[in-house]
């Protein structure tokens, strides 16, 4: 097997058909930007839910004299019934941490969120913030188990679940991942079926040449690799230029602008965008390579 | 393998109906009959171009019928093959066309250089190696197919009908090459039309009509103006 032979055929096939070949490089690149743009969201959005849950927790309002459902009756929770919530919150099994928030630690909280707002917090005074629990749950999703346990205990106002007001957030997220997904599944069908074309073509105007190469008995694999290989390089390209954007795309839109304006959220980072660059060479060039094997198939039997 | 044994007992298309015919290593023969007589047909079960629908070839001491497909390649490269129409590659030069037969069956860069100009002497180009084939005359054309059908020493050449483009003055010189390739060693095989080759060889000659053998002479003329 000679390789300078087999590469040079393969170049000569992709210069001949160079308007082809820039069409299906640039279908390839942009259905793999997709492909890895979908995937760096559902990381992105992998990381927000496990940011958001992390942080998440169920309040549990204890009585104070400014609370005015029936249930309390503007009384403060006493000390017993304080303990009694917090025994019951130990013992039962989907708490996962139990931290005691005084009034004082709610309001020196509540100065430390509104810290930009002092007309806000001048108006409110230590007294007007509840006690609570603050539970953290193994699972965020079995807020319904606390609730009907706690709701109705003495002592308690009210239970919140924070992480209620996230939920239509993260489904919207998840859609938008999907309809990526989709997308970029439709736009490589279009480019596995453009390459397939593409190397028909090659085969068909190349076929006096495999027709010597077959009466001369150049084996199947020689004859095939340069359409083989036309298919990878094309699909190594595709995919080289989609990295070359989903890197520009994270080091300008991620980095320059989304992480500067919006600290708060754990940003994709590069190892995570760097684990989809490979995903994105082995199905450009896979999926490119296994086209072009069946795009020939019928020209080169023997 | 030394006897090349073809046969085709009984095939049922038109194409080739009952043929058998035995052609021994080194031999010289000529296949001849109209047009649709059967005559490519032959030529193409020999390269398992085609596979009989009954009975059987042998090419080289082996059953084509039973040789896979992936060896097909290999049963090629001990054939060579020269058609009406060249079949050259007008983007590449002669050496290039005669090198590219070497080259596709992986034959290393020292040889290709070796025996490229050899084969190129042999058949009388010698000093056009880089010219391109729609330079050359229609013989000197043939002659190139025939330097890339030989240059690799097949055991037998196939020609279909290599002097029907050309004037009687150039097939007589092609026809003297085939000759010197036959005295070699090498089996020939050519269909040809050509009436007067054919008398002048006096050579073996099998004439095909309707896909049947109808006449198998060894030192045969064209015929009664068939």
């Amino acid at each position: 097997m000679r390789a300078q032979f087999v590469i040079s055929e393969t170049l000569i096939g992709l210069r001949r058909n160079l308007t082809m070949t820039i069409a299906l490089i640039i279908t390839t690149a942009l259905s793999l930007a997709l492909v890895g743009a979908a995937l760096l969201m559902r990381t992105q959005v992998g990381n927000l839910k496990d940011f958001w849950y992390g942080k998440i927790e169920v309040s549990i309002f204890l009585c104070d004299p400014i609370s005015d459902t029936a249930q309390c009756n503007k009384t403060a929770v006493s000390e017993d019934q304080r303990q009694a919530i917090q025994t019951a919150l130990y013992a039962n099994p989907v708490v996962q941490k139990v931290y005691y928030e005084s009034k004082q630690d709610a309001y020196k909280h509540f100065l430390e969120l509104f810290k930009n707002s002092p007309d806000l917090t001048k108006n409110v005074s230590p007294d007007a913030l509840p006690p609570s629990f603050r539970v953290k749950l193994k699972d965020p999703k079995r807020f319904d188990v606390i609730q009907s346990e706690f709701q109705d205990m003495p002592g308690v106002d009210q239970v919140a679940d924070q992480g209620k007001g996230l939920k239509p957030l993260f489904s919207t997220f998840d859609g938008l991942t999907t309809a990526a997904l989709v997308g970029a599944a439709i736009t490589l069908g279009a480019s596995v079926l453009l390459i397939f074309n593409a190397i028909r073509v090659a085969a068909f105007s190349r076929r006096r040449e495999t027709g010597i190469m077959r009466l001369v008995g150049a084996s199947n694999l020689y004859i095939r690799l340069p359409f083989l290989l036309e298919g990878a390089l094309a699909g190594f390209l595709g995919a080289a230029i989609a990295s070359g954007f989903l890197a520009l795309l994270k080091a300008y839109l991620v980095d320059s602008t989304l992480r500067k304006n919006i600290r708060f959220i754990n940003w994709v980072g590069w190892p995570e965008t760097a684990q989809v660059f490979p995903v994105l060479f082995l199905v450009g060039m896979l999926l490119a390579t296994v086209s072009s094997f069946f795009a020939i198939q019928r020209h080169l039997r023997v | 393998m030394e006897r090349v044994v073809k046969s085709y007992p009984t095939s049922t298309r038109p194409a080739l109906d009952g043929v058998d015919v035995d052609i021994d290593k080194g031999e010289f023969v000529f296949l001849v009959g109209s047009s649709g007589s059967g005559k490519s047909t032959f030529l193409r079960l020999i390269l398992k171009e085609e596979t009989p629908s009954q009975g059987r070839v042998h090419v080289a001491g082996k059953d084509l019928s039973a040789l896979s497909s992936w060896k097909v390649p290999a049963l090629r490269r001990s054939i060579g093959c020269v058609f009406q129409d060249f079949r050259l590659l007008p983007n590449k030069t002669v050496f290039q066309n005669v090198a590219f037969a070497l080259e596709v069956i992986g034959k290393p860069q020292g040889t290709i250089s070796k025996v490229v100009p050899e084969v190129l002497d042999l058949v009388g180009l010698e000093g056009k190696a880089q010219r391109m084939p729609d330079e050359l005359s229609g013989g000197e054309q043939q002659r190139v197919a025939v330097a890339r059908a030989f240059v690799n020493r097949p055991m037998i050449l196939i020609a279909d009908e290599p002097t029907g483009n050309l004037d009687p003055q150039t097939s007589i010189g092609i026809m003297k090459l085939l000759d010197r390739i036959n005295r070699t060693g090498t089996t020939v095989v050519m269909a040809t039309h050509d009436a007067s080759i054919v008398d002048s060889m006096r050579r073996r000659v099998v004439e095909l009509s309707n896909g049947k053998v109808v006449r198998d002479q060894s030192r045969g003329v064209y015929g009664y103006g068939a």
